[in-house]
This record gives structure tokens, C-alpha cells and sequence, in this order.
């Protein structure tokens, strides 16, 4: 506790902004981390199913909690001084407007694509496994919005530890991108979630 | 000596019944470990995370606050000859045109003033950048801007 107070202390009117950036770095590695895995479950490389979806779900929530962290606690900043909308809104504010907004567009898609996992039999479990493929989309537009605003974007170590976590996560989705856009031996585009598999004819069975 | 009799069909049902509440359970204490071990792990990733921005604060080294001696030696060289600021290495570039850009962020009057002051030397460093012209004419000019940036938080660029 007293280690706390003293860190407290020391970083002084910097430490909401420290936390931010703590939080925002956090949940740049864990948005990573949940997306390889929820790629490793989607795909064909799956191997334990069911602790994977309970780890995907579980870093998908951590996620949003250190995303949540990473903006709430910027509201505490004695230099920035940004306002709920600041930081809610895209597009609201002054400061750096495209890549804040770029973060507050993919906080809000990861959220509601997320989230929407709670309602899938509401939505309908292919129309959301379609939904829930753009949560990719919005996690690279995380990584878009802490490599063009972090402060630390330029240090060696964040690059280093960005790409430690990204690349895995980006291969693998460019292995399911190139799955999916792979033609089948009769010419046809893949759509396996599109198109219900046809019953085989009678002959063909065993 | 007795002889075993086959188990009956509700006895085998009763069976299959506690091995899948078995499995069941088993499954769920996986899934909580799963989840305690991700909740963990997050907090010890912002920890270190935290920690990592705070050394680099307190160390000097933290890319949107100008350290003081790197300031004073790059205003101190910008004084005696432009050339010298203008090829100023580019960290101390970067952490200057942050400065400046924060400052433009904050308070846009700020920011125009100090562009205002810019002379030989931001056609010297010849960047097209609005954030490195800033920068270099900062380096180079005067002392006004050195002292306005020596506390911390008034340099600081308030990136997220």
C-alpha cells in the first residue's frame, strides 16, 4: 500500500495520464492476444475448444475494462482536461482529431460487436458470426490509433512489443482471409456460412 | 463366492448421469481458473505497463516531456550557430515538435506565437512538416521559449 502512495506521489499531476497510457497499452496486448485466439478457435487450427472460448470471452472483457480505463482516467488529466465527450464522442474533440477518433470508433465497435455475443440467439448465430468478423476491423483500427497518437509510438520498446503481439494475430488473419477467398476445386468462392451444405445423394453415402 | 450380475439399465443411466456431471464440473472449474488467470494476468500486464511509462518518466526518458539538459544543451547550441540546431538529432527533434504540437493542441495562441518567431533556421532544417518547422525555429530562437518549457507539465504534449 505504502508502494502505491509513493508512486502516487512521485508521479504527481502525471499520474491519470500515466495510468492511461498504462491501461492503453494493456489493452493493446490484450485486444491482440483475444483476437489470435479467437482466430485459432474460429479456424481450422482449433485444439481445445471450449477453454478457448472461455479465454477468448474472458480477454475480450479485459479488453474493454483497460479501454474503459485508458479513457476514463485521461477525464482526470490536469493538462489535457478533456471532457466526457472528448473522449466518448468521435469527432467532438480538438485534440488530434482523426486519431482520437479513429480509438473512440474502435472502443465503441468492440464493444457492441463484443458484447453482442450475450444476444446472439436474439440476432441470429450466423448473422452474428458475420457481424463478429469486423471486430478484426475495429481492432486494427486500435492499433492505428496507438501507433499515430501514443506518446510511446516512437520508442523502441513499444514498437518491439506491438509487434510481438500484432504480427501473430495479423498472420493469422491473413490466413483466414486467404482460407476463405480460396477457390474451391470447382471454382467456386467459399461461403460456407452463406449457403446451407447441400444433403449428399444417396449413392455417394456409405 | 458370488457371482457379479450385469448392471442394470438404470444403474448404467445413473452412472452415465455422475460421469457427465463430473465432466460438467470439471469443465466449469477449468473455465473459472481460465478466467482468474486472465484477470490476473491483465492486472500484472497494466502494472507493468504503468510501471514501464513511470521509470521512463522518472528516468528522463519519457518521449512527450523535454528533459531539462537535453533542452537547455539543444537551446544552447541553437543560440550559437542555426546549422546546430537545425541538424539536432532527430530524438530531441521529435520530443521538441511534440512539445509543440502540444502546445497547439492546448492553446493554439501559444503555437502561433512561437511559429511566428521562426527565421533563418526553418528554412535550414527544411522540413515540410508543420511539427518540425515549429521545432526548429523553438531551437533555434530565444530564450523566452526555453524558460517557458522548463517545467515539465508545461512541455508535456498530453498524448493519450
Amino acid at each position: 500500500m505504502s508502494t502505491v502512495s509513493l508512486l502516487a506521489t512521485a508521479a504527481g499531476p502525471h499520474l491519470f495520464w500515466l495510468a492511461s497510457r498504462g491501461a492503453g497499452i494493456a489493452a493493446l496486448i490484450l485486444a491482440s492476444v483475444s483476437v489470435c485466439v479467437g482466430l485459432l478457435m474460429g479456424g481450422r487450427m482449433r485444439g481445445r475448444g471450449t477453454e478457448l472460448r472461455v479465454a477468448h470471452e474472458a480477454l475480450s472483457l479485459a479488453t474493454l475494462a483497460a479501454i474503459a480505463v485508458h479513457g476514463l482516467t485521461l477525464l482526470g488529466d490536469a493538462f489535457m482536461h478533456p471532457s466526457l465527450a472528448d473522449v466518448a464522442v468521435p469527432f467532438v474533440s480538438s485534440y488530434q482529431t482523426f486519431w482520437t477518433s479513429a480509438g473512440i470508433v474502435a472502443f465503441w465497435a468492440l464493444a457492441l460487436l463484443g458484447l453482442s455475443y450475450y444476444f446472439r440467439s436474439r440476432i441470429g448465430v450466423q448473422r452474428w458470426k458475420r457481424l463478429h468478423r469486423l471486430t478484426a476491423l475495429a481492432w486494427l483500427l486500435g492499433l492505428i490509433h496507438s501507433l499515430g497518437e501514443g506518446t510511446d509510438a516512437g520508442q523502441t520498446w513499444f514498437l518491439a512489443m506491438t509487434a510481438i503481439v500484432t504480427v501473430p494475430a495479423l498472420l493469422l488473419l491473413a490466413v483466414r482471409w486467404a482460407r476463405r477467398a480460396a477457390p474451391t476445386p470447382d471454382g467456386a468462392q467459399r461461403a460456407r456460412s452463406a449457403a446451407p451444405t447441400p444433403p449428399r445423394p444417396a449413392t455417394e453415402q456409405p | 463366492m458370488s457371482i457379479q450380475q450385469p448392471p442394470t439399465p438404470d444403474r448404467r443411466r445413473l452412472a452415465a448421469r455422475e460421469l457427465a456431471r463430473a465432466k460438467r464440473e470439471a469443465m466449469a472449474r477449468r473455465a473459472a481458473r481460465i478466467r482468474r488467470w486472465v484477470a490476473a494476468g491483465s492486472l500484472a500486464l497494466f502494472v507493468a505497463a504503468f510501471l514501464v511509462v513511470y521509470v521512463q518518466l522518472a528516468s528522463g526518458h519519457d518521449p512527450a516531456l523535454v528533459a531539462n539538459a537535453k533542452h537547455k544543451a539543444a537551446s544552447g547550441s541553437g543560440s550559437g550557430s542555426g546549422a546546430a540546431s537545425a541538424s539536432a538529432s532527430g530524438k530531441a527533434k521529435s520530443t521538441l515538435s511534440e512539445t509543440a504540437s502540444g502546445e497547439s493542441g492546448s492553446s493554439g495562441s501559444s503555437s502561433s506565437s512561437e511559429s511566428g518567431t521562426s527565421t533563418s533556421t526553418e528554412s535550414e532544417s527544411g522540413s515540410s512538416s508543420e511539427s518540425k518547422t515549429s521545432s526548429s525555429a523553438e531551437s533555434g530562437t530565444s530564450s523566452s521559449n526555453e524558460s517557458e518549457s522548463s517545467s515539465p507539465s508545461s512541455v508535456r504534449t498530453g498524448q493519450s
